[in-house]
């Protein structure tokens, strides 16, 4: 069954000649997924996608069988909290939550007590009636998490929800989100620092440039990572003939010459056995310039998302 | 009405509920307010000044009168003895001398000007003469009931039409969309259970009952403003036999006006970045509706908006020419066929948005 799914087919999104993410294929089941990764890594793409603010330039996504372009049906079930840090002018926390409620065609008293309900849930009671330009950051955080919980969605989309907490408010928000998973719900959490959301996570979803990394529950995408191929680029004058060589003893998973063919890009398994293999070209008369990791991003990234505390390499 | 119908038409007037507040007081409306409200100013400066001119003219009349015919007799090219022989000494003279250029240095040619006011008590007639020779007249009248509603008339389709509610539309129309983008809070609506042509028709709603009240209120209030200063029982029969039936004719033709200029510009608001590029445009292709041939013709609004207009604007002969040609010599089109055109221009423009609304993204980044 799909219904209780979220589902990315083989989506793309691309911003005229920029990426924004690329060929996402994903099937989550309910529970709190977090979607991490450096800034520009695609998270914001991927729920802006999932609820159909940006449209995919290929593929299809479903969230609980139901497509983006249903907004009518979507919001219904679908909550989301956007990083953008901007409210309707003039509004109090409370006539913010209130008036958007009005327009899921809850009667005025409905709007009213479930706004109270979900300010509450937040803790931010005392300033409800305090206009929201006077808020500090943390607060504005918690007034739009209030407005995407308050009619109770069966999907959350949180992005960056954790941003200008502080440690007591941090800590409540995500057993807030625990007891909603807990419900057999969605929770979507964006964050660019793995170890901040790896304990609540039953999921996590690795992006970076666009792609994703790695997905699956954290001990799997430690694994997964530790087997993604490394890219290693040699300059040198005949690509083609090195590229003919390493294929025949089956050291590549792709190989791309540059087109201005003053070398090539090797993506290997076996890094090692690549080296030898070009030492070993180089003595047959192969005239190298340079050869290095191209990015050596899926380390650096990984490094970079798991900070000091997890680092396995 | 089915429940769904029920909940569309709900949530339709709850995002009218929820943008009226900021269409109304946005501080980017003030200039709106601003164009509506200029010529009741003006006409309520008039119905304050024109009986003391009345006064003033009977005054003058009194001792320096002089007849209608004499001086509507009097044409340009006429050398001022001829006009002093013809009409007597004016009450007012002005005489001045002039330096044109000439070339360089300080050597110029030196003109005279003169300036002969006459009066037959009605109107207060300027002769304007350079070097002796009649260039022009100017005729000020502190009007009848009459020539009053036909300068409404003429302000309402010259100004009023064409350049207040045209531009109050631009202001508040294309923000009801590009407004919120720019101020980063229209992922709200979009984040809601509504389809995207249910925001979109509650935001025109909110935009239509914005410029409806304002600029059928201002023209309102213009029309009795213009009838303020005259008698009571003249104005009482004025009213009763077409003021009544002229001043609804205003009102609808305005709405109207609201009504087809503001889907055109929700719909540049929502498919253009800079909604000013195609407010130009169409501001160009509607003045220049006058010259072009009737088929062209119908494809402007303020076409089908003069034609139902109750009082023909006719020019005045001392009208500047850029102005008369302002005024459409078209005949006009039936008011059934008005109606039904300004309702397919809008039908069709509001699709088209309906559509665009649909494929919108929320990218506040580049826009």
């Amino acid at each position: 069954m799909n219904d209780d799914r979220v589902i990315f087919d083989n989506v793309s999104r691309f911003y005229g000649e920029v990426l924004g993410v690329n060929r996402v294929t994903l099937n989550i089941a309910p529970g709190i997924t977090s979607l991490v990764g450096p800034n520009g890594s695609g998270k914001t793409t991927l729920m802006n996608l999932m609820a159909g603010l940006v449209h995919p330039s290929r593929g299809s996504i479903s969230v609980l069988g139901i497509r983006p372009t249903e907004p009518h049906k979507l919001f219904g079930v679908l909550g989301y909290s956007t990083q953008f840090d901007s409210f309707p002018r003039g509004m109090t926390g409370f006539e913010f939550v209130c008036s958007f409620l009005s327009l899921y065609g809850f009667s005025s008293a409905q709007s009213k007590k479930l706004a109270d309900e979900s300010i509450g849930r937040v803790r931010l009671g005392e300033a409800a009636n305090r206009k929201i330009a006077g808020y500090s950051k943390g607060m504005r955080q918690r007034i739009r998490l209030a407005q995407s919980i308050a009619h109770d969605p069966r999907v959350l989309v949180l992005d960056e929800p954790l941003n200008g907490l502080d440690p007591l408010v941090r800590a409540e928000t995500l057993s807030l989100f625990r007891q909603y998973a807990a419900q057999g719900r969605h929770v979507f959490v964006s964050s660019h620092i793995l170890h901040e959301v790896d304990v609540i996570s039953d999921r996590v979803i690795l992006l970076n440039s666009g792609y994703v990394m790695a997905e699956g529950s954290i001990q799997g995408v430690r694994g997964e990572l530790q087997d993604l191929p490394t890219q290693v680029l040699v300059r040198c004058d005949r690509p083609t003939d090195l590229a003919s060589k390493v294929f025949a003893q089956n050291l590549v998973v792709e190989a791309r010459i540059l087109t201005d063919r003053s070398g090539l890009v090797i993506k290997t398994n076996e890094p090692d056995r690549l080296y030898r293999a070009i030492n070993h070209a180089v003595m047959e008369g192969l005239e190298v310039l340079s050869v290095a990791p191209v990015d050596d991003d899926v380390n650096s990234v990984y490094g970079y998302l798991i900070g000091s505390e997890g680092s396995t390499r | 009405m089915n429940t769904a119908h029920t909940r569309g038409l709900t949530t339709v007037l709850a995002v009218t509920r929820l943008t009226l507040r900021k269409t109304f007081f946005a501080r980017r409306s003030l200039w709106v307010y601003l164009l509506a409200f200029a010529p009741l100013f003006l006409f309520t400066a008039h119905t304050f000044l024109a009986p003391r001119d009345e006064t003033r003219l009977t005054k003058i009349a009194a001792e320096n009168r002089v007849s209608s015919k004499a001086l509507a007799s009097i044409r340009l090219g006429a050398r001022i003895e001829d006009v002093v022989n013809k009409l007597g000494e004016p009450y007012q003279r002005h005489d001045r001398q002039r330096r044109i250029e000439g070339g360089p240095g300080n050597d110029g040619k030196l003109i005279d000007r003169a300036t002969l006011r006459y009066t037959d008590g009605k109107l207060d007639v300027a002769f304007r003469f350079t070097d002796r020779v009649l260039d022009s007249v100017n005729r000020k009248s502190p009007g009848t009931l009459a020539d009053d509603t036909l300068i409404f008339a003429t302000v309402f389709q010259l100004y009023f039409l064409r350049l207040a509610v045209f531009f109050g539309c631009v202001g508040i129309f294309t923000n009801l969309f590009r407004g919120e983008m720019l101020d980063k809070s229209l992922h709200f609506f979009l984040l809601t259970p509504m389809r995207r042509e249910t925001l979109l028709l509650g935001k025109f709603l909110s935009g239509l009952i914005a410029t409806i009240v304002i600029f059928t209120l201002s023209a309102a209030l213009q029309y009795l403003v213009v009838l303020a200063r005259y008698d009571r029982a003249a104005v009482t029969e004025f009213m009763a036999a077409q003021g009544w039936s002229h001043l609804r004719d205003y009102a609808g033709v305005t709405a109207l006006a609201c009504v087809a200029y503001g889907s055109v510009f929700l719909g540049a608001g929502l498919f253009f970045k800079n909604p000013i590029i195609p407010a130009a445009v169409v501001l160009v292709w509607e003045a220049a509706n006058v010259f072009v041939p009737i088929t062209l013709k119908k494809l402007g609004i303020i076409y089908y908006l003069q034609s139902l207009c109750p009082v023909v604007a006719t020019p005045d002969i001392d009208m500047p020419a850029i102005l008369k040609l302002l005024i459409s010599d078209a005949p006009p089109v039936s008011a059934f066929g008005a109606l039904l055109s300004l309702g397919t221009i809008t039908v069709l423009l509001i699709l088209a948005a309906c559509f665009r609304a649909r494929q919108l993204e929320i990218n506040y980044g580049t826009d």
